[in-house]
């Protein structure tokens, strides 16, 4: 039938053109690497940790700018391996939908350093801070084939409870110890467990 | 059913070999011919003679040049080669359409 192959040809058209869009890079190197200075800057914080909040803030910023410059030259090297330009469509596509919500949460944070945040807004700070990633994540799933939209809803939906429990519960005396450990857990161990699984998983497949 | 359509489907474009690049490339702004031959899985040879048949059709610009030392040969569609896809794919749809119509 001859419209038989026409339908054919035209979901080869539109497999294609999808499949073309999305970034298919590995991710297990960068997640691994996110997560390992994720937990190094959970470990330092709790170990050097003076009680200022602006303090925090500034430690966090630094160690996501430590993560994203790593990632980039990750990015970089894997594109130089596979002799493709580092600004390919699909990693134009995945930057793009990460800086919103990466700014605003930059933005927060010098915003809190300048404002002199105290200690007790420091775990308000923290959970928009992981919502604000997980938008990004989600955002950003859009480009890529693997479960990060899921990942990220995970991170929306975890930082939403504990947004309401800091509002609800007030709890005393949690301060600065309490937000390293939760920074540690989903910025560090939790990239690192799904970094490893990725490495399981990720199968040796041509950059994009 | 009405054959017309079949008959002005582009010849250049209807052919296996290069209808995934014009796909590809219909999705991107470039590609680079590594990113060609490694997503459709085609030899160097079978893309480099798909290439040269779009680029003489006027479909595909090539361009050369280095990455690191590298040579960087970079592929996209002509205005040309994007109106002639448009109209490929709007021919598809109306075979389909028309099959099914009544």
């Amino acid at each position: 039938m001859q419209s038989d192959w026409a339908a054919e040809n035209l979901q080869v058209i539109r497999t294609l053109m999808e499949r073309s869009a999305l970034y298919r890079r590995a991710l297990a190197p960068t997640t691994l690497l996110a997560g390992g200075l994720g937990t190094l800057g959970a470990l330092a914080g709790h170990k050097w940790a003076t009680g200022s909040g602006v303090q925090f803030c500034l430690h966090w910023l630094l160690i996501a700018a430590l993560a994203v410059s790593g990632c980039l030259l990750l990015m970089r090297r894997q594109a130089l391996h596979a002799g493709e330009p580092f600004w390919s469509p699909p990693t134009r596509r995945v930057v793009v939908a990460l800086l919103p919500a990466l700014v605003f949460g930059l933005a927060l944070g010098l915003g809190m350093i300048l404002a002199q945040a105290e200690v007790d807004v420091v775990l308000l700070i923290v959970f928009v801070w992981i919502g604000l990633y997980g938008g990004a994540l989600h955002a950003a799933g859009f480009f890529m084939p693997r479960g990060i939209r899921l990942f990220g809803w995970l991170l929306i939906g975890g930082s939403s409870a504990g947004l309401f429990g800091v509002i609800l519960l007030e709890p005393e005396g949690a301060g600065l110890k309490l937000a390293n450990a939760i920074m540690g857990v989903v910025f560090g161990l939790l990239h690192l467990a799904y970094g490893g699984y990725l490495l399981v998983t990720e199968k040796r497949r041509p950059a994009a | 059913m009405n054959p017309e359509p079949f008959l002005q489907l582009d010849r250049i474009i209807h052919e296996k070999g290069r209808l995934p690049i014009m796909s590809l490339l219909a999705a991107n702004t470039e590609m680079s011919f590594t990113e060609l031959r490694d997503t459709l899985k085609m030899t160097d040879g079978n893309l480099s003679v798909h290439l040269k048949t779009l680029q003489e059709a006027g479909y595909v610009a090539m361009t050369k040049s280095y990455l690191n030392r590298r040579p960087l040969t970079t592929c996209a569609l002509t205005p040309a080669g994007r109106e002639a896809f448009a109209r490929y794919v709007d021919l598809l749809a109306e075979i389909v359409r028309q099959t099914k119509s009544p």
